[in-house]
């Protein structure tokens, strides 16, 4: 028990900003104002299991996979109250794990290395290479992570 | 009275063609504010059944719905152009509500297409400001996940307000979507970057990064993936080579904005 103290400050400010970007981003989405908490507690779950995933020392992708099937299920177990939102609110939760600064940094990668006279070309390359391969692969468990669930558990889209 | 009006084919043909012009609206405010595929087909095909369709074939590109009706040995086909894809959650769950109850078959065309006019033109949608704020709140958690220190909060903060709020006049203007993207990406990552390095933040190359993730279309992404496990690879595909080319022109602005500040050699 006390070694998991030092650890709670952290699962706390994850949860914490991974709450806010959810809620950030479903303003941007014109989630109802109803609906806006519900998305800051499914971004606040799936940052804390991703979170412990990681401790865990499991992969960001799998620990990413994990976050997203949780958080799908918790969703679909409050389907009577969310209705056909449901399935929107567990996107808007896994919204802060969509890894779009990987993105960013491996094209960002792949312009270095189209540079005239790049400079640690091949490091570079492996390193733009190796995002984009995550970028891949945590979409797919996002994705994944967020299909199985409301697929199997038959959610309501209407 | 004109024979066409008396003929039983061509009465037949124009409910059809009413039928479908008022199922692919349904379905086209759908797809334009953020439903997967396969949720906009049964959406149209909700609605085509309550006006007493009998078959109903569909076929989605990324800029337009074709459909196909018969009723009583008569075939129709149409097809409806696309506008921009967003998302826009309020509207797509009350076009869903809409197909429901026309499903039950008690609304008229008219009632159908007058509904669909009524909730694109109420249905609420926040205040530029206030999703500009939320949206500059979200980018500057997404930089705290990221790692960024406190003092890059607050530049992080204001520029994907900035951002947010640029980027929905210059939408609002119809300016192309990806150059919207380059430019936002320059703008909010010259902002964050300059106020991290002001504030002496030493994690000003994540601050850049953090002010731009605004831009990331995270919906489409999903969408992509969810469209090809539903059977639809070509729409899926079309939305991820779109996810693509927004982040590369992101991409681009971000480099720009590096060059400019001489955070990138």
């Amino acid at each position: 028990m006390e070694s998991l103290l030092p650890f709670v400050p952290h699962l706390a400010h994850q949860a914490l900003f991974g709450a806010l970007a959810a809620a950030g981003f479903g303003v941007l989405f014109n989630f109802g104002l109803k609906a806006l908490p519900w998305c800051a507690a499914a971004g606040a779950l799936a940052l804390a299991v991703r979170t412990i995933g990681q401790d865990l020392a499991w992969s960001l992708e799998g620990a990413t996979f994990a976050a997203a099937i949780v958080t799908s299920c918790s969703v679909s177990a409050l389907r009577r109250a969310l209705g056909p939102a449901c399935n929107a609110v567990a996107l808007a939760g896994c919204i802060p794990m969509v890894p779009g600064a990987f993105f960013g940094q491996a094209l960002l990668g792949f312009f270095a290395v189209t540079a005239p006279h790049p400079a640690d070309a091949v490091e570079t390359f492996v390193m733009a290479s190796e995002h984009i391969i995550r970028v891949i692969f945590t979409l797919g468990a996002i994705g994944a992570g967020l299909v199985i669930p409301a697929q199997l558990l038959k959610n309501q889209d209407f | 009275m004109d024979s066409n009006t008396q003929d039983s084919v061509v009465v037949r043909h124009r409910d059809l063609e009413r039928y479908a012009n008022a199922a692919l609206k349904a379905g086209r405010i759908m797809m334009e504010s953020g439903a997967s595929v396969s949720v906009v087909h049964r959406g149209i095909t909700m609605i085509a059944k309550g006006f007493g369709v009998e078959t109903v074939g569909l076929r989605s590109g990324y800029a337009s719905i074709a459909m196909t009706l018969r009723a009583e040995e008569t075939t129709i086909t149409r097809m409806l152009h696309l506008g921009r894809l967003g998302v826009n959650h309020r509207l797509d769950l009350a076009v869903r509500e809409l197909c429901a109850r026309a499903e039950t078959g008690g609304m008229s065309v008219e009632a159908v297409e007058a509904e669909l006019t009524r909730l694109v033109r109420e249905t609420p949608r926040h205040a530029p400001w206030f999703t500009a704020v939320a949206v500059g709140l979200a980018c500057a958690s997404f930089g705290r996940l990221l790692g960024i220190d406190w003092l890059s909060f607050g530049p992080v903060l204001l520029g994907g307000t900035l951002g947010q709020y640029l980027r929905h006049h210059l939408l609002h203007r119809g300016v192309n979507i990806f150059l919207v993207a380059g430019a936002i990406a320059f703008f909010a990552a010259t902002v964050g970057g300059l106020g991290s390095l002001a504030l002496q933040s030493t994690t000003v190359h994540l601050a850049m990064m953090a002010s731009i993730l605004l831009l990331v279309p995270g919906v489409p992404a999903t969408n992509a993936q969810a469209d090809i496990m539903d059977g639809y690879p070509t729409m899926g595909s079309a939305r991820a080579v779109w996810v693509l080319m927004i982040m590369v022109f992101a991409a681009v602005g971000v480099w720009f904005a590096e060059a400019l500040l001489g955070i990138r050699g």
